[in-house]
């Protein structure tokens, strides 16, 4: 039961070395805004982390420090061994072509087939733009149907990207990615718009391939079941802070959904407390009031975090 | 509002806590500067003179000039056959050349991928500048620096064309989804792979559709360019008609119009095969390729081949889909050569071009107005600003009429609407300077044929914008005042016309920034103005004289569009 932000005592120095990424005192301000707020956590290779948190707590803009689409205002971010403000130009496409990025929306290019939209996964080993199939070379292009067949859509190779349902396009994402030979995979809620099922199988993918090639995986999520199940690791955000840092192990639902429950009523409360005083009428008062004990008492699962 | 208040409350009454409406100084001026063209455009009327008695008199001349017509001569075939593949090849050389010398400048125009804000001025001053002088002045120039031919043109359309090419492909890449570009900067890849994998793949449709589209207004244009020299069909109906030949004249004419038929035609099949875009549009060619063409088989998902492994997916399986593609990418490859092949450019000229531009730009430089007073010149230019503003306040009134009838919600019923939308359909088909040379030879010199001629082509245009703005409104309001039992035209006034307005606006003043254009040009084949002085000053070699007139026209092109961006940015 870690304490929020405590690291994991048991690093060892061997181990030190196997943690493929390190945050320590992450800070980002958006103009007024504080995205993350003094954010530290490790992932070791092979590990599956999964930030958790509701919509705006910080997990996507953490995703983007890792990779170097975000600079940190303050604080330091290692990956791969290596410390991201240092890199710039192609030091840093360099690292990024060792990091595998998977999107909510897929970000796949539509009127392209499926199998160019893998291949473009390989862009950064290959030197200048590339048009069409052909430029790929054959030996990129069997590679690139040979990830189809690990996503199971080879048959669907020579269709194009938006003929597919979204689950078909986030395993061609996933495939994209695979192109890239990555030694970390991130995803940014990577299941959010597609239906259960499809949610299943795209999950099940990642840590197949994950643990068959010993990928470090770090996966925003905002389902707790999910991310109880599957996650080896989960990372609790809450207004850009670290408030839950704990193996799945050892983890309760009732401690994960902490994570919400408790902001959630906070947030209802004051919420039908503005909109109280902006009525300001006395029967108006009373149903909230009603109102608000109704909605403490469904929610009351939400207790507070050791 | 009364100041007989008995209790405190009362004098606060409703009418003084009501919130004031807010006035911009910006709206304000905005508004009164709409007034002021509102006014400037009907006394522009007046003073060109179109009356109802003065039409009937001019019917005489109609009589008298069908009787000297008498019918229509064609050339001989061959020649025409010739002359045709030599004005089509020479365009689509041209348009080309500017889709090529596009590109670097919308990927400077357009926000997300200008190198930095001094680059994006650049490309847009490119592009303002390329648009404001009319092809025609280019053309001239031209000519006087290469061998006659048909380089002189396709240099003329191709840099000409740039301005709006530029201006489309700009707005195509900023409206492109970033998520793609994100996925390859995300795996490491460069800012040239970003654009041709994450961008370009995006854009290409619309850039197709706009070349196509650019190509069929250079076809129209084409025939001006014959009045200075250009090889042609275009330069064939001058020759005939300047050699009181009507007959041939009307023959050239009848040909250009439904070579403009065919093209468009030929590039809404084009749009439709090869990009996958269904033939939505209300374009004559739109319309026929609807009618006539086969319903495309939804063949995509149909997926005859499977591959047992990876390796045998190597060889791409050459569906119908694939098949059919190749088809139309080899057609448009030849199609392209055989246009440089019949264009017989005379390469050598690129070489031997630059040793003449001094020479030329000498010549050019300073600016003078010659022989000419500076008043009349600028009565000159007012006259071409006045023909634009007449006939746009022309093309308002008709357009609103025909296009709020055009438009589903405001047309009683589905006939008048389909023949409204008819007429706009085939008022657009007419090249507007075909138009004025007919218009001119009926009713003689004058600016008359030329707000004419702009006014009935205009309403093709803005009539159709107004429909489908019309269409597009938010149907709620008008079913809520349907439903307090407001009439048909109440409905109209009430929840349609105001909701469309602001788009009106700013379709009109579109308008207003082509027709100053288009009145220059118009000027060129007699339609009174500035265009006449210029033609003269070019064909009499005094080119100081051209240079100041192009940079009057500058200005004024320039003013109009600033004055047009303004506006519609104000009344959004």
């Amino acid at each position: 039961m870690g304490h929020p932000q405590s690291l994991p005592s048991s690093a060892t120095a061997g181990m030190e070395r196997d943690k493929t990424v390190k945050v320590a005192s992450l800070t980002k301000v958006f103009g007024e805004n504080k995205a993350l707020d003094c954010v530290g956590f490790e992932a070791g290779r092979g590990e599956l982390v999964v930030l958790l948190g509701r919509s705006g707590s910080g997990k996507s803009t953490l995703l983007r420090h890792l990779n170097g689409l975000e600079v940190p205002t303050s604080g330091q971010v290692q990956v791969l061994g290596e410390e991201l403000s240092t890199l710039t130009g192609s030091s840093l496409r360099r690292l990024r072509s060792r990091v595998g990025f998977i999107f909510q929306q897929f970000e796949l290019v539509p009127s392209l087939t499926v199998l160019e939209n893998v291949l473009t996964g390989s862009l950064a080993a290959v030197r200048g733009p590339r048009l069409g199939l052909f430029g790929y070379g054959k030996a990129r292009r069997l590679t690139a149907l040979e990830h189809l067949e690990t996503v199971g859509l080879l048959q669907l190779a020579y269709q194009r990207a938006d003929t597919l349902s979204g689950g078909q396009q986030q395993r061609v994402a996933i495939a994209r990615a695979l192109m890239q030979e990555p030694e970390i995979l991130l995803a940014d809620e990577p299941v959010a718009s597609l239906d259960p099922e499809s949610s299943d199988q795209v999950m099940n993918l990642i840590r197949d391939i994950a643990r068959s090639k010993g990928l470090t995986v770090v996966c925003s999520l905002h389902q707790v079941d999910l991310a109880l199940s599957w996650a080896d690791r989960i990372v609790g955000l809450r207004h850009g802070k670290v408030v839950l840092n704990t193996v799945t192990e050892d983890m309760t639902r009732e401690e994960a959904m902490g994570i919400y429950g408790q902001v959630e009523v906070a947030t209802i409360t004051s919420e039908f407390a503005a909109i109280a005083d902006e009525l300001d009428t006395p029967g108006h008062r009373e149903r909230i009031a009603r109102d608000l004990a109704q909605a403490s008492a469904g929610a009351g699962t939400g207790r507070d975090v050791p | 509002m009364t100041a007989t208040a008995l209790t405190p409350r009362a004098t606060s009454g409703i009418a003084a806590r009501a919130p004031k409406r807010k006035l911009s100084p910006e709206r304000i001026s905005a508004s009164i500067t709409l007034v002021v063209l509102l006014v400037l455009a009907i006394q522009a009327l007046v003073a060109i003179d179109i009356s109802i008695p003065k039409m009937f008199e001019s019917m005489d001349n109609a009589e008298r000039f069908f009787a000297r017509v008498g019918g229509v001569t064609f050339p001989p075939l061959g020649e025409l056959l010739h002359l045709t593949a030599l004005t089509v090849g020479l365009v689509l050389c041209g348009t080309l050349l500017a889709a090529v010398l596009s590109v670097p400048v919308a990927i400077l125009s357009a926000s997300n991928t200008t190198p930095g804000p001094a680059w994006r001025w650049v490309g847009r001053f490119v592009g303002v500048l390329t648009r404001a002088v009319p092809d025609v002045v280019l053309a001239m120039v031209f000519v006087l620096m290469f061998s006659l031919g048909a380089l002189p043109g396709i240099m003329a359309i191709g840099i000409h064309s740039v301005g709006m090419i530029s201006k489309m492909f700009a707005d195509a890449i900023e409206q492109v989804d970033e998520g793609p570009r994100l996925a390859i900067r995300a795996a490491g890849g460069t800012k040239t792979q970003e654009f041709v994998s994450g961008v370009l793949p995006q854009v290409l449709p619309s850039w197709v559709a706009t070349v196509l589209h650019r190509n069929d207004i250079n076809l129209r244009g084409s025939v001006i360019l014959g009045y200075v020299g250009i090889i042609g069909l275009g330069r064939e109906m001058s020759y005939a008609f300047k050699g009181m030949d009507y007959s041939l004249g009307m023959g050239y004419a009848l040909v250009i119009f439904a070579l403009c038929v065919l093209m468009e035609v030929v590039s809404s099949s084009v749009r439709s095969v090869m990009l996958g875009h269904a033939p939505t549009g209300r374009g004559m060619g739109d319309r026929l390729v609807r009618r006539f063409g086969r319903k495309s088989a939804q063949e995509t998902m149909a997926n005859a081949v499977q591959f047992a492994n990876p390796a045998q997916a190597l060889v791409r399986p050459w569906t119908k889909a694939r098949r059919r593609n190749a088809v139309w990418g080899v057609t448009s490859v030849l199609v392209v050569i055989g246009s440089v092949i019949v264009s017989d450019i005379q390469w050598r000229d690129f070489i031997t071009f630059w040793g003449k531009v001094p020479a030329i730009a000498v010549q050019f430089w300073p600016p003078s107005f010659g022989n000419y007073e500076v008043a009349t010149m600028m009565e000159a230019m007012w006259k071409t600003i006045a023909i634009a503003l007449a006939a746009t306040l022309l093309t308002l009134v008709g357009s609103v009429l025909i296009g709020s009838l055009a438009a589903r919600n405001v047309a009683p019923n589905s006939f008048i609407r389909t023949t409204s939308r008819f007429i706009l359909v085939v008022i657009r088909g007419i090249p507007e300077v075909i138009l004025a040379i007919v218009l001119i030879v009926i009713t003689g010199l004058g600016g008359q044929a030329g707000t004419l001629a702009l006014a009935i082509c205009g309403v093709g245009l803005l009539g159709k914008l107004i429909a489908d703005s019309f269409e597009e409104v938010n149907p709620g309001p008008e079913r809520a005042l349907s439903a307090t039992g407001a009439t048909r035209l109440q409905v109209f006034a009430g929840a349609t016309f105001p909701q469309g307005v602001r788009s009106l606006i700013g379709h009109t003043f579109y308008l207003l920034d082509t027709n100053v254009r288009a009145a220059t040009i118009l000027g060129i084949v007699g339609g009174g103005g500035i265009g006449y002085y210029l033609l003269n000053a070019g064909q009499g070699s005094k080119y100081g004289v051209v240079t100041a007139i192009v940079l009057m026209i500058l200005v004024t092109v320039l003013v109009v569009e600033g004055l047009a961006m303004w506006m519609r940015r104000v009344f959004r």
